[in-house]
C-alpha cells in the first residue's frame, strides 16, 4: 500500500487503524509500511545493539589472555557495559519526544558503532573497559523501539508490539553467545592466530549495527502520517517544549515506580547475562562450550517469553483493563523472584538448568508486562517515561552486580537467592500505582470529579497550550485509551459532554 | 510424551554419572623424581619469537626403580603464583583434572630409562599470554596417569621464574580498517542529517 504524503485524510494503510492512524492489529509476518516495517527495522537494530554489547563475554577466555585482564577487570567491564545506558536511555527518551524515534535511534546506533570497531584495537584493561562502556550506550535503542511501537500501535496491541520488539531485540544477548564463538572459529580456520581472530570477529557485529542504522534511516517512518520533521513543518505536529515534557515526566510518580520495578526484572536479566555462564562453569564444572550454550538459552527464551508477557498484558486488559495489567505484572514478577531464590538453592545441574529456564520465562515476561503499562503513564512525555523506565532497568543491573556479584562477599548461589528476595520486595511497589480513571491494584477508579481519560491526559497541557491546539494528539489518545477500562464499563465517570470540543 | 521425558531424564542422569567417574590424581601424592631445567635468553621472552630449551632427567637421588612405570614425559609451561592472583581460570587445585596451573604444553616425549638427559627446544607459541612462568615436567604411565613431576622452581614457586610477553594480535591493517569504518559511520550520520534537512526544505518550499 502506498502512502501519499499529500492530504492528511486520504492516506490508506495496509493494516486497520484507529483515529490516530495507529494500527489496531499486529501482523507479525507482514512488512507493510509504515507500521510493520518500522516494527521489523526497530527489533533488528535493537538485536544488533544487544549482539554488540554482549559480544565480549563469549570470547573472554581469549580476550583475558590477550589483554592480561584480572577477574576484577572483567567484572568492572561488565558493569561498565550496562551502566552507560542508564543515562543514555533517559537522553534517548527525550530525543524521541523531540526529534522522533527514527532519527534518534539511527543517530545513536551510528555513533556507537565506532566503539565496536575500536574494540578490535583495544590493548589494555582500561581500553577494554572503555570500549565496553561506550558500546553499552547502544542499549538505549530499547527506548526508541518501545517509543516507536507505542506511536504506531493502538492500546489494544501495544503490549504485544512492545513485547515482541523488546523480546526479539533482547534475543541478541543470547544469540551473541552462539554467534561470536562461531565467527571466531571461522576466522581462525581461515588462518588468523587466536589473538588476531577475536579482533577481526568484532567487525561482524559492528557492520551489522551500521547497516541496521542505514535501514532505519532510509526505510523507517516516525508516525503513521509521516516523519517528525515533515509534520513539524506542515504544522500537523508541533515541536514540543523540552522543559515542559521533562517536567511532566519527572513529576509523574508512576514513572519512578515503574523505573524501579523494571530494574528488578530487566536489570536482573542483564545481570544473569553477565554471570550465568561462569556460575555453571564454576559450580557444576561443565566445560566452557556447555556453559556458553546454557547462557545462550537464558537469553534465547526471549523469543517467546517477553512477547508472551506483552500479549498477556493486552489479553488481561481486554477483560480487566489497566487493573488486570497491574495485577498480572505483580504476580509474574513476584514469581520470577521466587524462582530466582530457588535457583540459588538447587545443587544439581539438571534441576538448576530447568529452574533457570522457568526463571527466565517469568522474568522476561515481567519485562513485557511492564511495557504494557508504560504507554499509558503519560502521552506528552512518553519518551522520557520510557527512557526512565529503561534506564531504571540498567540501574537495577548495576546495583545487583555491585551488591551481590562483585568480589567474594557472597558466593554466586547466595547472591542469586538474595537477588530473588530483593526482587520480591521491590515488586511490591506496583501496589502503589493508581490511575484515577482506571484504578490501581487494590482500588477501583475514583468516583469524584475530574476522573476520565481526557482529564488525566489533558492535565499535562496548560490552557494556553490547549488554545493553540497542541494537545490534539493527546486528546485522540485519551479517547482510544478508553479500552483500558476493561469489559465492565460504567465503573468510571461518564465521558464529558462536549467539553473537549472547545479545546479543538 | 511421558516416556520420552523419562528417557531424556535418564540419559541426563547417566551422563552426569559418567562425568564423575574420572576422579583426578592428587598433586600432593606425586613424587619429585625428575630434574628439570629451562634455558632461554636474558630478559623478557617474546611469544612467537624466542625459544626455551628444556632438559629433563631422572634425579640421581631418586630411589631405585622409581621410574619403572614411566612411559611418557609431558613438559608444560606453568603460571607463577603472582600471575594467578585474581584470575580464577588459572587456579591451582590439588585434583590434577581440575588444576589449571599448567595450561600450555611444551613437548611430550616417550621416557627413556637409563638416566640420560633429554632435551627439547620450543618456540614460545603465539597464544601464550603475558605472565610469569616456570616449567614443570610430569611423568605419566601407560594409562596416562601422572606418577611424578619435576619443576624448574622451588616448592613455593617463587624462584627462577621468567617473563613472557604476548603478541598483541594487532596489525596495522586492522587498526586502519577500524579507524576508517568508524569515521565512515560518523560521516554518514552527518550525511543523513544533511539529507533530512534537504527533504524538509523541499517539503517546505511546496
Amino acid at each position: 500500500m502506498e502512502i501519499s504524503h499529500g492530504s492528511y485524510n486520504q492516506k490508506k494503510f495496509a493494516l486497520p487503524v484507529d483515529s490516530e492512524h495507529k494500527a489496531t492489529e499486529f501482523r507479525l509476518f507482514s512488512a507493510a509500511a509504515p507500521h510493520m516495517r518500522a516494527f521489523h527495522l526497530s527489533w533488528i537494530s535493537f538485536f544488533a545493539c544487544f549482539v554488540s554489547t554482549f559480544a565480549a563475554p563469549p570470547l573472554l577466555p581469549i580476550i583475558r589472555d590477550n589483554l592480561d585482564l584480572t577477574a576484577t577487570d572483567i567484572g568492572n567491564a561488565g558493569i561498565a557495559a550496562v551502566s552507560g545506558a542508564v543515562f543514555a536511555r533517559i537522553a534517548m527518551g527525550t530525543a524521541c519526544d523531540l526529534f522522533g524515534p527514527r532519527l534518534a535511534s539511527a543517530t545513536l546506533t551510528l555513533l556507537t558503532a565506532p566503539a565496536v570497531y575500536c574494540t578490535s584495537i583495544a590493548d589494555s584493561p582500561i581500553s577494554f573497559l572503555l570500549v565496553r562502556f561506550f558500546t553499552g550506550f547502544s542499549l538505549a535503542t530499547f527506548v526508541s523501539t518501545q517509543f516507536w511501537m507505542s506511536s504506531l500501535f493502538s492500546g489494544r496491541v501495544v503490549g504485544t508490539a512492545n513485547g515482541v520488539a523488546g523480546g526479539w531485540g533482547n534475543l541478541g544477548g543470547g544469540a551473541t553467545q552462539l554467534i561470536m564463538p562461531l565467527v571466531f572459529d571461522l576466522i581462525q580456520n581461515i588462518g588468523a592466530t587466536k589473538f588476531t581472530a577475536w579482533r577481526i570477529a568484532f567487525f561482524i557485529p559492528a557492520l551489522f549495527q551500521t547497516l541496521s542504522a542505514y535501514g532505519i534511516f532510509f526505510l523507517g517512518q516516525d508516525l503513521p502520517d509521516g516523519n517528525y520533521s515533515e509534520l513539524h513543518k506542515s504544522g500537523e505536529k508541533h515541536k514540543d517544549n523540552f522543559a515542559q515534557v521533562f517536567h511532566h515526566a519527572v513529576t509523574n510518580y508512576r514513572g519512578w515506580i515503574l523505573a524501579l520495578t523494571y530494574g528488578y526484572c530487566f536489570g536482573v536479566e542483564l545481570t544473569i547475562d553477565n554471570i550465568i555462564a561462569q556460575y555453571f562453569y564454576d559450580r557444576f564444572n561443565v566445560n566452557l562450550h556447555t556453559a556458553g550454550i546454557i547462557a545462550a538459552s537464558f537469553g534465547l527464551a526471549n523469543l517467546f517469553s517477553r512477547p508472551g508477557g506483552g500479549m498477556l498484558s493486552d489479553f488481561m486488559a481486554k477483560r480487566f483493563g489497566m487493573r488486570g495489567r497491574l495485577w498480572t505484572l505483580w504476580v509474574v514478577q513476584t514469581l520470577g523472584g521466587v524462582f530466582c531464590i530457588i535457583l540459588g538453592q538447587v545443587g544439581s545441574l539438571g534441576v538448576s538448568v530447568a529452574v533457570m529456564l522457568v526463571f527466565s520465562v517469568f522474568v522476561q515476561a515481567a519485562c513485557g508486562l511492564t511495557f504494557g503499562v508504560v504507554p499509558f503513564v503519560s502521552r506528552r512525555s512518553l519518551g522520557i517515561i520510557s527512557g526512565m523506565t529503561g534506564g531504571g532497568g540498567n540501574v537495577g543491573a548495576v546495583l545487583t552486580q555491585v551488591i551481590f556479584f562483585r568480589g567474594s562477599r557472597y558466593s554466586t548461589e547466595t547472591g542469586l537467592t538474595l537477588m530473588g528476595v530483593m526482587m520480591i520486595c521491590c515488586t511490591l511497589l506496583i501496589t502503589l500505582i493508581y490511575f484515577p480513571q482506571w484504578g490501581g491494584m487494590f482500588c477501583g477508579p475514583s468516583s469524584k470529579g475530574k476522573t476520565t481519560e481526557e482529564d488525566y491526559y489533558m492535565s499535562e497541557w496548560s490552557s494556553s497550550e490547549r488554545e493553540k491546539g497542541f494537545h490534539r494528539a493527546s486528546l485522540k489518545f485519551s479517547e482510544n485509551s478508553r479500552s483500558e477500562r476493561g469489559r465492565k464499563i460504567g465503573s468510571a465517570a461518564t465521558p464529558i459532554d462536549g467539553t473537549p470540543n472547545t479545546y479543538v | 510424551m511421558a516416556i520420552q521425558y523419562r528417557f531424556l531424564l535418564a540419559s541426563v542422569f547417566v551422563s552426569c554419572l559418567v562425568a564423575t567417574c574420572y576422579g583426578g590424581v592428587s598433586f600432593k601424592t606425586l613424587q619429585t623424581t625428575l630434574a628439570v631445567t629451562a634455558t632461554h635468553k636474558e630478559g623478557v621472552l617474546k611469544a612467537g619469537l624466542d625459544n626455551i630449551t628444556v632438559t629433563w632427567a631422572l634425579d640421581p637421588s631418586a630411589p631405585a626403580g622409581a621410574d619403572a612405570s614411566y612411559k611418557t614425559i609431558k613438559v608444560k609451561l606453568c603460571y607463577a603464583p603472582v600471575s594467578q592472583v585474581d584470575r580464577g581460570w588459572r587456579k591451582t587445585k590439588d585434583d590434577l583434572t581440575k588444576d589449571k596451573t599448567c595450561s600450555h604444553k611444551i613437548v611430550a616425549k616417550p621416557y627413556i630409562a637409563g638416566g640420560a638427559v633429554a632435551t627439547a627446544t620450543w618456540t614460545v607459541q603465539r597464544d601464550v599470554p603475558t605472565a610469569k612462568y616456570f616449567v614443570r615436567a610430569y611423568a605419566h604411565d601407560a594409562a596416562d596417569v601422572e606418577l611424578a613431576y619435576g619443576q624448574t622452581t622451588s616448592v613455593d614457586k617463587k624462584t627462577n621464574l621468567f617473563d613472557i610477553e604476548a603478541v598483541t594480535g594487532r596489525h596495522v591493517s586492522l587498526d586502519i580498517a577500524s579507524i576508517c569504518f568508524s569515521a565512515f559511520s560518523v560521516v554518514s550520520l552527518f550525511g543523513f542529517f544533511f539529507l533530512e534537512r534537504r527533504k524538509t526544505r523541499i517539503a517546505e518550499a511546496k
